[in-house]
């Protein structure tokens, strides 16, 4: 059986909000496969579904219509136990409003993947440190998120999404709170992550920046896909 | 996730919201505070009065007689059916749980007088199969030994050789009152008084004499004969709650039935050997029967299911053990009564933690959604959720625990001061028989324990529906929450 880790196939999906009278379809007979070790941009403008996109492919939304396959499981079709199970397991994420909990210092939030995942104190704590180093953070391990930029706090978002060593990142505009310069950072810096570990990353964006760094990019409109670039060589 | 570190979480949690959870444990404070100090004014009084019925006996040891009369059926018991008071029901007496021993006694139907030296005193002769008793009695010897089956033993209560008086010593002092110029009294030494609780003095390894009277009649007219027995006193026995053998001699069984033969025969006549009686009491010598048998319970708590089944086996229990069952219903229905009452007050702490782990959870929601989204699972979020409740109720069992314990001890050192305990005791001494002070209010460990336990089990069930409600949020919708 050929290994699928770091692999994603949507097929046919189709997905709305809302019932009855009240039901908006967003998303319209999506087929997309990427590969393990793929840096991808989903770009398109507001309301095209792009994060809807990226909830089910994170299997934080289920499909109405047709699968989603992750690493070779049909999340689609998981229990919410399962799936997160499976998202510890296998996936991390980093939020455009960082989503760190307000009262762990950097490290502590960090950890907090490992605590779930049964890790003993000594080895989650000398997981995060290494990875808040290689994030940049190492004399901010023992912040609070308020006591740190914005920027910063994004790095510890990394690091935190990074630490359980996934096979995919799913990152929801990233750097939309970011200043430009602090993009180019953080974009460099996850960059960096995809080509080290060879984790595949999925960036919801629509910043061309992100855009052009990324080795493919998938736009969406109105909930179908319109165009899908590759980077040349 | 490793417990410790879900504790370390909820812990950091409840601190977090320290005024939140110190306001919603205040109210499991009270309702324990309430329960446990009902329960320990109940215990304290059901305490103080199981100690009053000690002082009418040890409520471990307990006699026991054929049951003479059916109350469930109403009437009496055939005496072809009744029990008999023989080796065998020694036996069975033996194989009811709880019964540590059993001692079988035949008394002397007479009262006797003990002589040692120029003391003597009146006694009951008690006796005893040395075999069966000495496993019933050879802890309670204090000095000296306990009967080895010679027919000169004797082993003596501890209030023997204290009611004893100096005859001597009387003596002189009544010729003394008479050399004054008095009238001479004629009154013998016996009916003087003097005796009473003196200075004891050792008693054991001395000689003794036993002195029997028998009465019998001639033409109408009493006549007194004196048998005398030298014995040697081998053993003392401690200090006894059981006022029934305050003052034994405990002697042999085949020395109380030669004894009891001859105090018989001088009630009857000697001469009317093949009459009827005679013969009666023949038969009677044949299948020899015991007076009384006396158990002793290997503990108090034992007690009421040993008279339980010596009653279901047809034998009728003397002892102020009987009062047990009576008490421990009574107190059962206040302690019932008074713990419902103080568990209205832990029911309204219960909904107050409901409603403290709502709140959290709507301000937490975006934090589960986080939680959910890294890696914790259904389960773990339940869990981490009904710990945050089950703490709260232990923080505020604890603190209750402390506001009783403090309750008690005021109530107590009031109600001593103030004389209120011997009042409830009824003039027999608050103390029990060992002499500690008795308490109006008693929290003993299996309260405090269950106190503890009760009010986190109670967070717990608190926290069941917040917890449930907690793990079933989206994961998408909590992270967008603000």
């Amino acid at each position: 059986m050929a290994n699928t880790k770091g692999e994603l196939t949507v097929t046919g999906v189709n997905h709305s909000y809302g019932t009855g009278k009240l039901r908006v379809p967003v998303l319209f007979d999506i087929n997309l496969h990427i590969n393990r070790g793929e840096f991808v941009a989903l770009c398109g403008s507001s309301g095209s579904g792009k994060s809807t996109l990226l909830n089910l492919l994170a299997g934080l939304t289920k499909p109405e219509e047709g699968s989603v396959t992750v690493s070779g499981e049909e999340i689609s079709k998981f229990s919410e136990n399962q799936l997160c199970l499976f998202r510890r397991k296998n996936m991390g994420f980093i939020f455009q409003s960082y989503n760190l909990l307000p009262n762990l210092t950097a490290l502590e939030n960090v950890e907090l993947p490992l605590i779930f995942a049964g890790e003993s104190v000594k080895k989650r704590r000398a997981k995060a440190t290494e990875i808040l180093n290689r994030v940049g953070l190492d004399g901010r391990i023992h912040h609070r998120p308020n006591e740190l930029s914005g920027g910063q706090q994004q790095r510890v978002s990394i690091a935190r999404a990074l630490v359980n060593q996934p096979d995919i990142i799913l990152a929801d505009e990233p750097t939309g709170n970011l200043d430009s310069k602090t993009e180019q950072e953080i974009l460099h810096l996850m960059r960096e992550m995809n080509k080290e570990n060879g984790t595949t990353f999925i960036i919801v964006t629509h910043e061309q920046e992100v855009a052009e760094q990324s080795d493919r990019v998938i736009y969406l409109q109105d909930g179908r896909v319109v165009q899908k670039r590759t980077r040349p060589a | 996730m490793k417990v410790i570190d879900s504790f370390r979480i909820v812990w950091r949690n409840l601190w977090r919201m320290k005024l939140r959870t110190a306001l919603t444990s205040v109210g499991v404070m009270i309702g324990t505070a309430a329960i446990v100090a009902m329960m320990a004014l109940s215990l304290g009084l059901k305490e103080s009065a199981v100690k009053s019925l000690e002082n009418f006996g040890n409520l471990t040891e307990m006699d026991v007689e054929p049951m003479y009369y059916n109350q469930e059926k109403d009437e009496p018991i055939p005496d072809d059916q009744r029990k008999r008071l023989n080796m065998e029901a020694v036996q069975e007496l033996k194989k009811i749980p709880g019964i540590a021993s059993v001692m079988p006694v035949k008394r002397l139907n007479e009262q006797a007088k003990l002589k040692v030296g120029r003391r003597e005193g009146y006694v009951e002769l008690v006796g005893v199969d040395v075999n069966e008793s000495a496993a019933y009695r050879k802890n309670d010897v204090e000095k000296g030994n306990y009967l080895t089956g010679s027919p000169q033993e004797v082993v003596v209560a501890y209030d023997v050789p204290r009611e004893m008086r100096d005859v001597e010593k009387e003596k002189r002092e009544a010729r003394r009152r008479n050399s004054g110029g008095g009238r001479q009294s004629d009154m013998p030494p016996d009916m003087m008084g003097g005796g009473g609780e003196g200075a004891a003095f050792n008693i054991v390894d001395k000689a003794a004499t036993l002195v029997l009277t028998r009465e019998y009649r001639i033409d109408d007219e009493p006549k007194f004969e004196k048998k005398e027995l030298r014995v040697r006193v081998v053993g003392q026995l401690r200090k006894s709650e059981n006022f029934r053998y305050s003052s034994a001699v405990y002697v042999p069984l085949s020395v109380v039935k030669e004894l009891n033969d001859w105090v018989n025969r001088s009630r009857g006549n000697e001469s009317d050997e093949g009459s009827p009686r005679r013969t009666r009491e023949q038969a009677k010598k044949d299948t020899f029967e015991f007076d009384q048998m006396t158990v002793k319970v290997e503990s108090r708590e034992q007690v009421e299911s040993v008279v339980k089944a010596l009653k279901e086996k047809g034998y009728e229990v003397w002892s102020p053990a009987r009062e047990l069952e009576t008490i421990n219903k009574f107190f059962f229905v206040i302690q019932m009564v008074l713990g419902g009452i103080a568990a209205i007050s832990l029911l309204v702490a219960t909904i107050g933690i409901v409603n403290t782990m709502i709140m959290s959870i709507l301000e937490r929601t975006k934090e589960i959604g986080i939680m959910k989204v890294i890696g914790a699972t259904v389960f773990n979020i339940r869990w981490l959720f009904l710990m945050e409740s089950g703490f709260i109720g232990l923080i505020g069992g604890l603190a209750g625990l402390g506001m009783a314990w403090g309750a008690v001890e005021l109530v107590n050192y009031f109600g001593a001061s103030g004389g209120i305990m011997d009042s409830l005791n009824m003039g027999y001494g608050g103390g029990g028989p060992e002499g500690e002070p008795s308490k109006l209010a008693v929290i003993p460990a299996w309260l405090a324990l269950f106190a503890i336990g009760f009010s986190f089990v109670i967070g717990l069930l608190a926290g069941i529906f917040p917890a449930i409600r907690a793990s079933r949020l989206s994961a998408l919708q909590a992270i967008r929450s603000e």
